[in-house]
């Protein structure tokens, strides 16, 4: 008989997620995904003003911070047929940068890390040894023998003193720990560099949002003006704290993050095999080059992978109402037409109808309603996006950027093109994308410069800021690309008010539960057939789903 | 492991810092928290004896931005603040440990440290439906957040969302969210409010806690005075313009290049109680106002409903979005002006009579007494 | 004069009189300065902002008025204890059953002369008739809610003392938001008070032919006294 393991929290996440498995002779055989906080935005963004739904959406999530403010006001400009001007285009694509280059990072280091690094066998690490190996691995200054014996002596006291604090309870010294430990001691010195470093980046946000988390957006462009003549516009000396700010960051990914991915990605191969999951990808695409309007010119282009065939790559459209829909079968939801319904966004429906267990509980009811989060599918697949999916379609898509980039890793590592479909695959695609990003940011930037020496210092279009400008109804679509995969609001504007406003989310497709058919989405697929060494110490699970990056309130939101 | 915890001095020199880079730390330490050169060896002492303090961070129905904004702060540096200054034994975002490990931690700290953890909360309590809309282990934030501040030394409410409830409990709030003072009484409870506040706001608040023992002075929301007691508006360095009469009218117009006053594109400014404009955000390094956008008051209790944020005035409760209190008004006005003028025109036309009653009244001999107002 | 005579009546006393226009200037100035502050205007400024200071002379004088004003309305509190039987309190709050009888049958009566502008009895009373002093107790209730509002924001930008008796008003309304809010709208009823209030004297001045309006230059009015 299968045993059914519980663990919730899951944690080194955004949100609130339980994961409940069944574990038949060590391994996984079915899983159940749950998502345990609702906020009900998509209630309370209605009848406001749409040029503000950025902000409330933009507080769906402060890990993806952006993103969802980046989504909405290409939703309204869509709805209300707005260009926005080449400049804030630019700025758009430089904070989007900036996002996911601060976000991959915590990620691996703060979020994913420990799952394999083992934080107490550091403190058995020769330095002298440790600092070879990290020379070997890159050019980064931090790696005398000095170093990293400071660093084991603070960490052997923060270890002394008993108070064992965020490491307290981990699963140290679980057999699923591979890395020496010279590699666990360099994993826990960018642990820590990594947490002073990703502070910096994110200052992008603050010179043209004003603040990170939650920098400023306006729906027609960027609120920041540009005056090279004035302190108080976007001049050449914020101009150029942004260029170095990206500079380091590259010099940061280059020299750390990807040496680092590599090093521990080789030590677990095995992980190629585990963890596929899904066998279907979907990215909506994002970082426009010509304009949100020319889909041939973005960085990451927009499309669908089905059964894994890299040869084919299936149009999507958000408009197109068979495409894009929800289920909430095994959500705690209600829809007016009946809970095995689908919808698609535009007429979508957001009744919270709580029917789980009556808290405290030890299990949820699988076989009925059992999350928070809806369940989308694309033309009724379960799909899962992210970092992997966008790096395959970029690749069936043709972008040879992307092949380059994913044939290196694939040799480097001496894997096949199929160990991509999995828990490692997933960790390594993020790591590459961040590589592309930062290479592709400071082409942004030196466009915005080119721009603006030629002249064009435009930042916003306010033609149609006037409510008394725009239609008695419009609706529009705004779809993008967030760190964990396509992110997609839809709004339906009334008389200048929102009507219906739907966010469907990247940890919304990744996480949900099953829909009406049963299929079950990208967590629950992954985690079957992963191993479990000890059920009392489910590590293997965290893994899996830590590769997705789990961020449950944007999910429920 | 094992005997006395060491003192946060202890540590230090452990870890290879010289007395002198302990004692400018504490010094830091004073002037962030505003204490006078007289109090300093206060602040050593204090960080030369005692162990580290225990904390617990909770999550509830929140975006997270709150722990994201910790982790950006520069003065003290947060690797020093988790490692060196406080043992953080639960946070959800951070720690090692999952599922019933991480309640061992948690439930670990609250019996070994009775009465002297630190309680943290980022994010507001859903009270409607026996509050199933947020459940952590199977058990609802409003249980575990009464079990936990029964036994906390003090709590500190993140963000606009344990202070004020922020957005979840905006209209028409669905879940019934809460903020914590609203849930618990009788605990010493600090609000520090902003969506997110700012990290070194956020640092500074712990550090002051862990080197004076007690809690800072707060004012009639529970904010602590040394961040909270100027207007947004009173610290704009673009108020010099607002004082000129100087607008920006529409964005990126010439005088948002110029850098003018953003009071007309809905700034909040002069109605919002932050310290943005002084410590500014990430190091420094700008601020809202200063990136071209209105401050959207993301610190004041129920700033969602002030909407909507590009305009000054909020919509007129009941009469559509496009309406205020000045639309309403002038309506009202027009309306009265009108009733004047039709009561004018009545009066008038009626005055040949009325005016021949009064003089007929003011005339002797006209009428007899008892019938002059017939 | 068959049975009635005219008498010239002392009434309104010098403080009622500088009250009254002091009160009515600064009610004009806070109106137009505070809409100046909650919607302020393009100035066609030229230069720098350094060379100007427009706005915050707006702001200025906004407070200025409101000190005279609130000291002002202190000094009428005082005044309807101090004062003659016209200014006095009771000329507003019908705080016995007896008075309220007498200003309710006063007040329909008003109502009649008013609204079906029917011709009635002359007025009993010689100061305010009794509608009139309910509705400027109204508007006593609305100064001061304006002076509460009004302190308890500045509070904020101030060191004295007198503002700070009022700051508690600002987390009682739930931020300075509110209180703004709250302290704009009041303006409209400032506004639509004074529209009516004009026109009622003018209107009472020519159907009553008491001198109305002089007396709150004056003091004096004209009362039809029966033999
Ligand atoms: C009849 C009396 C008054 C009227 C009609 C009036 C009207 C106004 C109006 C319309 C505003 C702009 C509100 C907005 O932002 O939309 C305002 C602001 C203000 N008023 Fe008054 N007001 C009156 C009395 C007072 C008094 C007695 C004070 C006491 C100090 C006061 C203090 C203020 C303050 C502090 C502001 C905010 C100014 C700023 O933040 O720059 N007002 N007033
Ligand atoms: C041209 C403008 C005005 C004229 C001709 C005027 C005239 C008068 C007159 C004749 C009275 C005595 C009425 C009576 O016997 O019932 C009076 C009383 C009063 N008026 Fe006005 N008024 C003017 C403007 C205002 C304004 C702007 C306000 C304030 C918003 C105001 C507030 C009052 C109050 C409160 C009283 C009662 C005075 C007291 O007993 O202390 N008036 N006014
Ligand atoms: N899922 C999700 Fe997000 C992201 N990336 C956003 O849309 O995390 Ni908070
Ligand atoms: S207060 Fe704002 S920033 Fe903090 S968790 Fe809540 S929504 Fe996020
Ligand atoms: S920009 Fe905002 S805060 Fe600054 S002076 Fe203008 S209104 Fe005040
Ligand atoms: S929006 Fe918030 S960040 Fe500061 S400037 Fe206003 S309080
Ligand atoms: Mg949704």
């Amino acid at each position: 008989m299968a045993s059914r393991i519980v663990i919730d929290p899951i944690t080194r996440i955004e949100g609130h997620l339980r994961i409940e498995i069944e574990v038949k002779d060590g391994r996984v055989v079915d899983a159940y995904s749950s998502g345990t906080m609702v906020r009900g935005f998509e209630l309370i963004l209605k009848g406001r003003d749409p040029r503000d739904a950025w902000a409330f959406t933009e507080r769906a999530c402060g890990v993806c911070t952006t993103v969802h403010a980046l989504a909405s006001v290409r939703t309204v400009e869509d709805a209300l047929g707005i260009a926005v001007p080449p400049n804030a285009e630019l700025v758009r694509n430089l904070m989007f940068c900036a996002q996911y280059l601060q976000d991959h990072v915590v990620h691996f280091y703060h979020l994913h890390a420990l799952d394999w690094v083992d934080v107490v066998s550091a403190l058995k690490a020769d330095p002298k040894q440790t600092s070879a190996l990290a020379q070997s691995l890159s050019s980064w200054p931090k790696s005398s023998p000095g170093y990293f014996s400071d660093l084991q002596r603070r960490l052997a006291a923060f270890v002394d003193s008993g108070q064992l604090g965020i490491f307290a309870h981990g699963y140290w010294g679980h057999s699923a720990y591979k890395l020496p430990p010279e590699v666990n001691l360099i994993g826990v010195a960018h642990y820590l560099e990594a947490l002073e470093w990703q502070k910096n980046i994110v200052r992008v946000h603050t010179i043209f949002g004003g603040k990170n988390p939650h920098p400023n957006y306006l729906v027609g462009g960027a609120p920041c003006a540009i005056n090279l003549d004035d302190a108080n516009a976007i001049n050449a000396e914020r101009l150029a704290f942004v260029g170095r700010l990206f500079e380091e960051a590259q010099a940061f990914v280059e020299q750390v993050y990807l040496p680092d991915l590599l090093a521990v990605a080789g030590f677990y191969k095995d992980w190629g095999a585990i963890g596929g999951g899904l066998s279907n990808y979907l990215a909506y695409g994002d970082l426009p080059t010509r304009g949100y309007g020319d889909l041939a010119g973005f960085k990451f282009p927009r499309g669908a992978i089905l059964d894994r065939n890299l040869d084919q790559v299936v149009e999507v459209d958000g408009k197109d109402p068979d495409q894009v829909r929800e289920f909430i079968s095994h959500s705690w939801y209600a829809y007016s037409d009946g809970d095995d319904a689908s919808k698609h966004p535009w007429d979508g429906e957001t009744r919270l109808n709580y029917t789980g267990p009556r808290p405290p509980y030890e299990q949820l009811e699988v076989d009925q309603k059992y999350s928070w989060l809806k369940t989308p599918r694309w033309k009724g697949h379960p799909m899962e996006v992210g970092p992997l999916a966008r790096l395959l379609v970029a690749y069936a898509s043709g972008s040879a950027e992307v092949k380059e980039e994913v044939g290196g890793a694939l040799k480097a590592l001496d894997v096949p093109v199929a160990a991509l479909f999995s828990t490692l695959g997933r960790t390594a695609a993020r790591g590459l994308e961040t590589r592309l990003i930062a290479r592709w940011s400071t082409e942004f930037y030196q466009q915005l410069l080119d721009n603006i020496k030629n002249g064009d210092a435009r930042m916003a279009d306010q033609t149609k800021w006037d409510p008394s400008t725009w239609p008695a109804e419009a609706r529009g679509v705004g779809l993008s690309e967030a760190p964990r995969g396509a992110l997609a609001h839809w709004i339906v504007i009334r008389d200048g008010a929102i009507d219906n406003y739907q966010l469907v989310v990247p940890s919304t497709w990744n996480a949900s539960p099953r829909d009406a058919q049963g299929q079950r989405s990208a967590y629950e697929a992954a985690l079957i057939g992963t191993p479990i060494a000890d059920p009392e110490q489910p590590l293997e699970v965290l893994r899996t789903i830590h590769s997705f990056d789990p961020c449950i309130a944007c999910a429920v939101h | 492991m094992g005997g006395a915890p060491l003192s946060i001095w202890e540590q230090a020199r452990l870890q290879g810092h010289s007395r002198r880079d302990f004692l400018q730390f504490c010094s830091w330490l004073a002037a962030a928290a505003g204490i006078q050169a007289s109090g300093l060896s206060q602040v050593v002492h204090a960080l030369d004896t005692k162990p580290r303090l225990p904390v617990v961070w909770f999550h509830f129905q929140e975006c997270t931005c709150c722990s994201e904004s910790f982790i950006r702060s520069s003065h003290p540096i947060v690797s020093d603040i988790i490692l060196d200054k406080i043992s953080l034994d639960y946070t959800e975002t951070l720690q090692a440990a999952a599922g019933h490990q991480a309640e061992a931690a948690l439930h670990e700290t609250m019996t070994k440290h009775k009465g002297e953890y630190l309680m943290l909360v980022e994010g507001s309590v859903p009270s409607e439906a026996d509050g199933v809309y947020c459940c952590i282990a199977g058990r609802t934030a409003l249980d575990i957040v009464r079990e936990a501040a029964a036994d906390a030394k003090a709590i500190v409410a993140w963000g606009s969302c344990a202070s004020n409830g922020c957005i979840q409990a905006s209209r028409p709030n669905p879940t019934g969210a809460t903020p914590i003072h609203q849930l618990i009484s009788g605990k010493p409870t600090i609000n520090v409010p902003g969506c997110p506040p700012i990290a070194e706001v956020m640092a500074g608040t712990i550090v002051y806690l862990l080197a004076f023992e007690r809690i800072p002075q707060l004012d009639g929301l529970g904010r602590p005075k040394a961040f909270y007691s100027r207007r947004v508006h009173d610290t704009c360095y673009r108020r010099p313009n607002y004082d000129a009469g100087l607008f920006v009218e529409s964005f990126d117009d010439e005088n948002a290049k110029r850098g003018y006053c953003l009071y007309k594109m809905g700034c909040r400014g002069p109605v919002t109680y932050n310290s943005c404009g002084v410590i500014r955000w990430n190091n420094g390094v700008s601020y809202p106002i200063q990136s071209g956008h209105g401050c959207i008051g993301c610190s004041e209790a129920s700033f969602w409903d002030n909407g909507p944020f590009y305009r000054h005035l909020a919509s007129f409760p009941g009469f559509g979005i496009e309406t205020t209190a000045d639309t309403v008004g002038v309506a009202v006005g027009a309306v009265t002006a009108a009733g004047i003028a039709a009561h004018a025109i009545t009066t008038n036309i009626r005055k040949r009579k009325v005016i021949a009653e009064g003089i007929s009244e003011s005339t002797p001999a006209t009428k007899g007494e008892g019938e002059s107002h017939g | 004069m068959n049975g009635a005579t005219i008498e010239r009546v002392y009434v309104w006393q010098l403080p009622v009189r500088l009250y009254h226009w002091v009160n009515a200037a600064c009610v004009a100035t806070l109106a137009v300065t505070g809409y100046m502050i909650g919607r302020p205007m393009t100035v066609p400024v030229i230069g720098e902002a350094s060379f100007s200071y427009f706005f915050g002379w707006v702001r200025f004088i906004h407070f200025v008025a409101a000190f005279v004003f609130f000291f002002n309305f202190l000094g009428r509190i005082y005044w309807g204890f101090a004062g003659n039987r016209y200014a006095h309190w009771d000329q507003f709050l019908p705080l016995t059953p007896r008075l309220l009888r007498k200003q309710w049958r006063e007040a329909v009566e008003v109502m009649k002369v008013d609204i079906l502008q029917a011709k009635v009895e002359p007025m009993e009373s010689v100061g305010h008739n009794a509608l009139a002093g309910w509705t400027y107790f109204l508007s006593f209730l609305a100064f001061l809610f304006q002076s509460v509002t009004g302190f308890g924001m500045y509070a904020a930008m101030s060191d004295a003392w007198l503002p700070h008796m009022f700051a508690w008003i600002v987390p009682l309304m739930g931020g300075d938001f509110a209180v703004r809010q709250w302290h704009h709208m009041m303006m409209w009823f400032f506004i639509v008070f004074s529209m009516i209030h004009v026109y009622l004297v003018f209107y009472h001045d020519y159907v009553e032919g008491r001198g109305v309006i002089s007396s709150m230059a004056g003091g004096w009015k004209f009362v039809e006294r029966r033999k």
